[in-house]
């Protein structure tokens, strides 16, 4: 599905991660916008983040994992869907 | 194929060996019109050409009359104009018969002088070229002998009262294989069109079907037409799967809805023929074929996991290409595994999924989705990633009035048990799923 940018909201986006890691159980206490989603925050794996990037791109139409730089925090997904013109 | 024909039309001459949607068609009048084709085709000094339509009692005739006097015939599959002019280069036809009792079209514009009719001639070399699908790239054309195909009919018995579902195409090997069982066993083809499930469906109520062959592809979308219509239950005596690895799943699902029928596998491919049938209803092939030895006319062994075989009733060699030596070993590109007494189809190799460095066969994951309840069909494939290559994903087709939101969560809970890898990563809802000649295309994209 592409969307246009105004649609990539940011609540959106925090709700497609947060429910994406609840399924997972791994939206650990605290989450916000900065918790890593790796080893030292929501610890997911690289199947789990390649699980991720693909819910994105189902939902938003473009995947934040395909750019040069890998988003570490919710708050980079964001940052991603702002920037990018989909 | 001619003599196959012959030895009926002697017999029993008004026995009926082709139905259409429209016409019924005599072995009798099937042998003139193949005799017929044949003096056209010694007339006008054809050596080989392309046949496009796919009117089933005109074909089957011209590729009798073609197989009778050595002219190598290739019958297209239903695609557009411009892959039509792109198949007859890449197989240099030079002529192609599109529609029936109409003239020859010859890929040059010209026009040939029309010779008299001649007698059929014998030929010590009666070839035959089946293309490929092209489904992991541009189709090959697999080069027959009508002597070597004729060999499978060796066993089949007379069965005047069969009537056989043409549900392949003539342009497939597994439809020229449904055509030599039938003729060889002076059966009754039954030949609706299109020849989609539901014609399918329609064809065993109306026109009398007893013994159906297709894919577990076409099975499974004529048992969802099945369902959907409500109509009555078809009196099929035998039922044959093949082309593609059958799911128990599907087995079981085909024992439910036709539980009088013998339900029946089999094994073959352009390259090498038909193996031979497995009939205890159980998925799979046993071990025992495994132990043919030399004299066999197929023989298999599994080497890393994958069906090699030795044919010698397969194909000469590949268009363009040098002919193959029939007592050499050939990896036949099946996946295997070996369990207990019975050797169990795990996919094709171009089918693996790659999920960061481990493979995945997706066809025992397609296998538990379809388990699923609410599940109408399922297919399981690999769907590039950036994080790392592919990622398992399937897309589902529900049964309507399904809770997708169900499914999904007994999808993950079915396959929670698989290696991380192998999960579905995935989960895509889907009106259809992409097959190509009746079979799920299951290859990354």
């Amino acid at each position: 599905m592409n969307v246009t940018p105004e649609q990539v909201e940011p609540a959106r986006i925090e709700k497609a991660v947060t429910d994406f890691l609840s399924r997972l159980d791994k939206l650990v206490d605290g989450f916000d916008a900065q918790t890593s989603l790796y080893a030292d925050g929501a610890g997911l794996d690289s199947l789990e983040t390649a699980e991720l990037s693909a819910v994105l791109e189902d939902e938003f139409g473009t995947d934040p994992f395909s750019c040069d730089e890998m988003p570490e925090t919710l708050a980079d997904i964001v940052v991603f869907y702002g920037a990018v013109k989909v | 194929m001619i003599e196959l024909l012959r030895r009926v039309a002697v017999e029993d001459p008004a026995r009926v060996a082709i139905v259409t949607h429209d016409r019924s068609v005599t072995y009798a009048d099937l042998l003139a019109s193949a005799e017929a084709a044949a003096s056209e085709l010694v007339a006008d000094e054809v050596t080989r050409f392309a046949a496009l339509s796919h009117q089933a009692d005109v074909m089957i005739a011209l590729l009798a009359g073609a197989s009778s006097v050595g002219v190598e015939m290739c019958q297209y599959p239903p695609v557009s104009e411009a892959e039509v002019a792109e198949l007859a280069w890449r197989f240099d036809h030079d002529l192609i018969i599109d529609e029936p009792r109409s003239s020859p079209r010859w890929a040059d514009g010209e026009g040939r002088a029309g010779a008299d009719a001649a007698d059929p001639v014998h030929r010590p070399d009666r070839p035959h070229l089946v293309l490929t699908t092209g489904t992991t790239g541009a189709p090959r054309g697999v080069r027959h002998d009508w002597s070597r195909l004729l060999r499978s009919t060796r066993r089949v018995r007379p069965a005047p009262g069969q009537r056989w579902l043409l549900a392949y195409g003539l342009h497939q090997f597994a439809g020229l294989q449904v055509l030599l069982h039938v003729f060889a066993a002076g059966a009754t083809l039954v030949a609706p069109a299109p020849r989609r499930p539901v014609e399918g469906l329609a064809a065993m109520r109306g026109l009398g079907v007893t013994h159906a062959s297709a894919t577990p592809t076409y099975w499974r979308f004529l048992l969802a037409e099945l369902r959907a219509d409500g109509g009555p239950t078809p009196e099929l005596q035998q039922i044959t799967l093949g082309g593609e690895a059958i799911p128990a799943p599907l087995l079981s699902q085909i024992r439910t809805a036709f539980p009088d029928a013998e339900v029946s596998q089999v094994y073959a491919a352009s390259e090498f023929g038909a193996t031979g049938s497995v009939r205890d209803r159980r998925s799979g092939l046993s071990t025992e074929v495994l132990a043919r030895g030399e004299d066999a006319d197929v023989a298999m062994k599994v080497v890393d996991g994958e069906l090699w075989v030795r044919s010698r009733i397969g194909m000469l060699g590949y268009y363009g290409e040098d002919p193959v030596d029939a007592d050499a070993w050939r990896p036949t590109g099946d996946l295997v595994e070996m369990t207990d007494d019975r050797i169990l189809f795990r996919g094709r190799s171009s089918e693996i999924v790659n999920v960061g460095g481990v493979k995945v066969h997706p066809l025992p994951i397609e296998e538990r989705v379809g388990a699923v309840a609410g599940v109408d069909m399922a297919r399981a494939f690999g769907r590039p990633n950036p994080m790392t290559g592919s990622i398992v994903a399937v897309e589902i087709v529900p049964v309507p009035g399904a809770d997708i939101d169900q499914i999904k969560t007994a999808v993950r809970e079915a396959c929670k048990d698989l290696d991380a890898a192998a999960r579905p990563r995935s989960i895509r809802f889907v009106d259809h799923v992409t097959t190509s000649g009746d079979k799920i295309i299951r290859r990354a994209q």
